[in-house]
């Protein structure tokens, strides 16, 4: 069973809890830094995608699952979300560059 | 049954019938539903990207938002998804009582998000924010605020009431494990999307 490996009880959720804040601290303390813009949304972007990871795979025991379950969550909405975002950003930036340019 | 102690709730798998991908279908259908509210999220969050991206400027959130309230808010809801899984733990161990207490506290951070949320409404409502005007030069900004921030508030409301139900039935013994692993994961998703709306609009 998958079960076998998880640790007991309580733990591995206060574990995640800890590591969640500590992201979270550090997501923060990125606003107060003057950064390359890039740098910014690269960490911000990397740390949000770390915390869903946590809170899903642990919070939600979606790490214990089947390769299968974990499929038809994961990929659906992250490449949703991609192709989403991909086609519409596209298309904003053509409208920024007209309304700038 | 096992009696192994694990992360896991024990299901009764004997009485629940499979899924052909591993869980009931209850489970199952409740992963399905978190999907497709999900993709409204998605959709809801890249309207907000494209008005950005196309607009000539944004307003500085740090100027319109109180952020450490903002934080304090995120901690609020991490701590809730904490407690919700220790909830579903002891029910998987059946111990009613550690169940009903980390839903109590679980039920007690959501409804700080939602007071604190509610505290950023009405002091952006009296600063002049409407949906289609504010002060801060970019009138689709409160447009955008009021609709992604209302859309996920009424998820924690709804996620809210749902939990005390879960609660009054637990008490009353009229719940199972396998119905607070249910409730948790419509509340672990509503902790999910603020992850996203946290970062994608009050932080970058």
């Amino acid at each position: 069973m998958a079960n076998a490996t998880h640790g007991t009880g309580y733990r591995l959720y206060w574990i995640t809890w800890i590591f969640l804040l500590a992201i979270t601290m550090v997501m923060l303390a990125m606003e107060y830094v003057s950064w390359p813009q890039w740098i910014l949304l690269a960490v911000l972007v990397v740390a949000m995608l770390v915390k869903a990871s946590l809170i899903s795979g642990y919070f939600m025991h979606l790490r214990f699952e089947k390769p299968a379950l974990i499929l038809i969550v994961a990929a659906s909405l992250l490449l949703v979300g991609a192709l989403l975002f991909g086609l519409l950003a596209i298309d904003a930036l053509r409208v920024h560059q007209l309304s700038t340019g | 049954m096992s009696h192994a102690v694990t992360a896991h709730p024990v299901l009764d798998t004997a009485m629940v019938e499979q899924s052909p991908v591993g869980v009931s279908w209850q489970k199952l259908m409740m992963w399905i539903f978190i999907v497709s509210d999900g993709l409204l999220f998605a959709a809801l969050l890249t309207g907000y990207a494209f008005v950005r991206i196309a607009s000539p400027s944004w307003p500085d959130r740090a100027e319109v938002f109180h952020l450490a309230m903002i934080g304090f808010m995120t901690f609020l809801l991490i701590s809730s998804s904490a407690t919700m899984a220790s909830a579903v733990a002891a029910a998987g161990r059946a111990d009613r009582g550690a169940t009903v207490r980390f839903l109590l506290f679980t039920i007690v951070g959501g409804l700080g998000f939602l007071g604190m949320q509610a505290y950023e409404w009405s002091s952006l409502i009296h600063e002049g924010a409407r949906l289609n005007s504010n002060p801060w030069g970019v009138p689709a900004f409160g447009a955008v605020f009021f609709t992604i921030t209302g859309f996920h508030g009424s998820h924690v409301l709804s996620g809210v009431v749902l939990l005390a139900i879960t609660a009054w039935r637990m008490a009353a013994g009229k719940s199972t494990a396998a119905g607070i692993e249910l409730a948790g994961l419509y509340w672990h998703f509503v902790d999910l999307v603020w992850v996203f709306i946290f970062t994608l609009f009050y932080l970058i």
